[in-house]
């Protein structure tokens, strides 16, 4: 279907919208007036619509009439790629537009030193980046086949909303489980601020000359790790910051974590929140994620870390228990 | 990358941009710093990553007065990470008058001001894991700090400075793995260097001789040679390589090695406060990010010019450790305990006089009668300090009454007659060891001894303290010689000046008359300070780091070496 020029909001249809940046794409959508959001997930919030995006015949029906698609269906590593799949398949028969996939950091493995677009990924990489990288070849291939497609790859989304780096850090934070970690917490801190994120996935709808490109997506600010969790335990009030003693953090890392993840498939809460290996990993990798890409193709905007962190405190102290996003596994 | 020399072939020549000698706070600090300018660094370390007996005997050498100052291998660990690897994290920065020429004290005076310094120190902070760089104990800690003794509002000092602790942070440990992934540094361990080489004309250093701990020689070549092995071994070098200018380089006006300073401190008195135990407060805050920050009573700076003293700070301490008579239990603990204490802690707790078995069984009993005080100090110390990263920075035990002493710390004047020389003996390489001649001198002893009195004074005032010396302190000098030259500050021997009549290095750290060759560390302070010297000699090197950097910058084509290639 040809881009729409008969409606003045262009349909753009939103997999994984009832996620945490799918919900606030649909959001940012709503309140433009150059886009009218298709919200799909499989457990719609009200006003979108049933979709399992691994299912080819539901994503061929949820596409009919899409003049976009922005991607953001997480999930398990094999429903990621398996709806990236139907996705490509699904618009190889009738193309929309654009489709803006998100692919992530992980792709890049243990990269380390500036990382721009065109870095090949280091071994090892996650189970995580494995499926990412996957996914981005289904796009790829839907790309050389003449599909308008533009990958963004986040770095660790930060700010209101988040559970994985916002509630789950904070979390950390207030049980002293983590602070200034010293050395193993030397690792460069990519962090993309949600609205920046949003921003840039919005602006990548109809950005002209960036067909078949891909962006990273992040702060370019240069912090530490350390930096960032103390400034953001200072400003949660977790203080004194503690100095985490290495032993406790390979404690947490090799014995607790498993038992903390087996205890979070039976409840939820802060004892189950596992500090695994993959992200004591993340905090010492010092990888600095270079966007100046997507600053310039993609007019994203460059929130400072204080402005991050002030925007996802005020919301962590502002969300009462009850509406606080549960935890992230 | 970290390597070690003894995988070098004889006669092998390594090549970098910048040569670093010596891993301590002061050299790691620059190699970290440099690296970022994409130039080759080569760290040259000679110890190891852990201490090591062989080693260390490099630094052997002879006291002039064995009473006054610790032999020349103590304080003085050659490993990656230096003196920070027994450093007790003490932090704070010089204040603006130690950098002022002061009329009454010669040799005064530095050829920068304070600010050129102040504008490293947060860096040099967060470098040492220190916190903040916030030293006001009004705005260090939310609320305010405690205050020392509540309603002491002394006429002669500032109860609002204060200190901060490092973790202590062992710069080798904790960089360790920063030096070992940076591409542009090498770190060479166990590479001790034996002689600088001079161009034959003296102005430039060709490259310098090493060996490694089997005695395979190698060299060196690089643009710009920094030394970075502390307050001894800088002049011991500079003195040792005297082919070409003979009297040791930069030595032409006989000025390395002279004017060696540490500090004049030690613990003194006997202090009564009046009042309620919760009046006083002579422990530890700690701030938001977690540092542990503690109130110092700093004499003002309108005093010293006033009264022609030196700068000084006292902190209140618990009554000394060795005298059974504070009845205290955790303290007699300690004394009991003294053989499980490194030499460098244990010399300032307990070793001001021979135990004797009268002196045991005093100990003994005041353990045995105070268990619940010896119990509870005993958890808290292993609690916070033996298992914490961030450890708890000293002993801090309530006497059992409000009887305290006084921990001194100040600052002791440039003395062209204390000085580092070569001995006569010599090391395994054929080196001549130090000759240490640490000479203390009346203004010295005149700025502890006023200060004690002012402090005195301003204490009785308002009846808050009363301050005596204590029994076996006859006068201030006694003191002062009991606990003789604070160990680990080694201070001054290659001073900067204003021009080579007046220092070895300029206010840049470059050797005069030398134009690749420059000193890092507390060797190049013209003045002591009260402070501590470990923060001003991370700030001094991240200054030396700018200063390096805009060279580079400024002559990107001038390089005489190639690429840094692997040795063998």
């Amino acid at each position: 279907m040809p881009d729409s020029i008969d409606f003045p909001r262009k349909p753009v249809l939103v997999l994984g919208a009832s996620g945490f940046i799918g919900a606030r794409v649909v959001e940012a959508l709503s309140a433009g007036t150059s886009y009218q959001p298709i919200a799909a997930s499989r457990r719609p919030k009200p006003g979108g619509i049933v979709l399992d995006a691994t299912n080819p015949a539901a994503m061929r029906e949820a596409l009919r009439g899409a003049a976009r698609v922005v991607n953001c269906v997480a999930g398990s590593n094999e429903a990621m790629v398996r709806s990236t799949q139907a996705l490509c398949d699904a618009a190889r028969g009738q193309p929309p537009g654009r489709i803006v996939h998100l692919s992530s950091m992980a792709v890049y493995g243990s990269a380390s030193g500036s990382v721009r677009e065109d870095h090949p990924a280091v071994q090892p990489v996650s189970g995580y980046g494995q499926a990412k990288i996957a996914c981005e070849q289904i796009i790829g291939k839907y790309v050389r086949d003449g599909g308008d497609a533009v990958m963004l790859r986040p770095t660790c989304v930060f700010g209101p909303g988040s559970t994985q780096w916002t509630t789950r850090l904070a979390r950390l934070l207030e049980a002293r489980r983590i602070g200034d970690l010293g050395s193993a917490g030397d690792g460069c801190c990519n962090l993309a601020f949600i609205d920046d994120t949003v921003a840039a996935i919005v602006n990548a709808l109809d950005a002209a000359n960036v067909a078949g490109r891909t962006f990273n997506v992040s702060s370019s600010a240069e912090l530490t790790w350390n930096e960032f969790l103390v400034r953001f335990a200072r400003s949660l009030g977790a203080t004194p910051v503690k100095r985490i003693v290495p032993r406790m953090l390979k404690l947490e890392t090799k014995l607790l974590a498993p038992a903390r993840k087996i205890a979070g498939k039976v409840l939820r809460g802060p004892a189950t929140e596992a500090i695994t290996p993959s992200l004591a990993a993340l905090w010492a990798q010092d990888i600095r994620i270079d966007s100046a890409a997507a600053v310039d193709a993609l007019r994203m905007p460059q929130t400072t870390p204080d402005a991050m962190i002030a925007a996802a405190v005020q919301w962590l102290h502002g969300v009462s228990p009850a509406t606080r996003p549960e935890f992230a596994r | 990358m970290i390597d070690s020399a003894d995988d070098i072939v004889q006669d092998a020549t390594l090549r970098a941009n910048i040569c670093i000698v010596g891993g301590g706070p002061a050299g790691i600090t620059l190699a970290m710093e440099l690296a970022r300018l994409g130039k080759s660094i080569l760290l040259l370390e000679s110890g190891d990553l852990a201490p090591a007996d062989d080693v260390q005997t490099l630094n052997e050498g002879e006291v002039a007065d064995e009473a006054l100052h610790s032999p020349p291998d103590k304080y003085r660990p050659r490993v990656l990470g230096g003196g920070t690897s027994i450093w007790g994290g003490r932090c704070v920065p010089f204040d603006p008058i130690d950098f002022e020429a002061r009329p009454w004290m010669d040799h005064s005076g530095w050829p920068i001001g304070f600010k050129e310094i102040e504008q490293y120190y947060p860096a040099a902070n967060t470098l040492c894991e220190a916190g903040d760089y916030e030293y006001d104990a009004r705005l260090a800690v939310a609320g305010g700090m405690r205050p020392v003794l509540r309603g002491f509002a002394p006429l002669h000092f500032d109860v609002n400075r204060i200190e901060r602790f490092s973790c202590p942070t062992h710069f080798g440990a904790r960089y360790r793995d920063r030096l070992r992934a940076d591409g542009n540094i090498r770190v060479l361990i166990k590479a001790t260097v034996t002689r600088l080489r001079t161009s034959p004309d003296g102005a430039r250093i060709d490259g310098l001789d090493a060996q490694n701990h089997n005695g395979i020689g190698f060299s060196v070549s690089a643009d710009q040679f920094v030394l970075a092995m502390g307050g001894m071994e800088i002049p011991r070098l500079l003195l040792t390589s005297n082919d070409v200018h003979s009297q040791g380089i930069g030595n032409a006006n006989d000025l390395v090695g002279r004017f060696y300073m540490s500090h004049i401190a030690g613990t003194v008195g006997s202090l009564q406060v009046n009042g309620p135990r919760d009046a006083v407060w002579h422990g530890y805050d700690v701030a938001a990010d977690g540092t542990y920050c503690r109130r110092r009573i700093a004499l003002r700076p309108e005093v010293q010019a006033r009264l022609g003293l030196g700068n000084a700070v006292f902190r209140l301490h618990h009554p000394r450790i060795t005298d059974p008579r504070h009845r205290t239990g955790p303290l007699s603990a300690i004394y009991l305990g003294q053989y499980f204490i490194s030499y460098e802690y244990a010399k300032r707790l307990v070793s001001d006089s021979p135990p004797t078995l009268a002196t045991w069984l005093r100990h003994g009993v005041n353990a045995a009668t105070d268990p619940f005080s010896t119990m509870r100090f005993l958890a808290h110390w292993v609690r916070a300090r033996t298992l914490a990263e961030r450890k708890f920075p000293s002993i801090i035990i309530r006497p059992r009454t409000n009887l305290f002493s006084l921990d001194f710390h100040a600052e002791q004047v440039p003395n062209p007659d204390s000085r580092i020389t070569l001995g006569q003996k010599t090391d395994r390489f054929g080196n001549r060891q130090v000759r240490v001649d640490w000479r203390y001198t009346a203004l010295d002893i005149e700025t502890v001894a006023r200060s004690f009195e002012l402090l005195r004074a301003d204490l009785a005032e308002r009846q808050t303290a009363s301050l005596t010396l204590a029994a076996n302190e006859p006068d201030i000098e006694t003191v002062v010689r009991r606990d003789g030259a604070y160990g680990g500050h080694h201070i001054g021997t290659a001073r900067m000046g204003a021009s080579p009549a007046t220092g070895v290095v300029d206010s840049n750290g470059k050797l005069f008359g030398v134009n690749n060759l420059y000193i890092a560390g507390s060797a190049v302070f013209p003045t002591s300070s009260q402070a501590n010297p470990t923060l001003t000699i991370v700030a001094t090197a991240l200054r030396l780091a700018d200063h390096l950097g805009t060279i580079a910058r400024q002559v990107p084509r001038l390089s005489t070496v190639g690429q840094l290639v692997p040795a063998g």
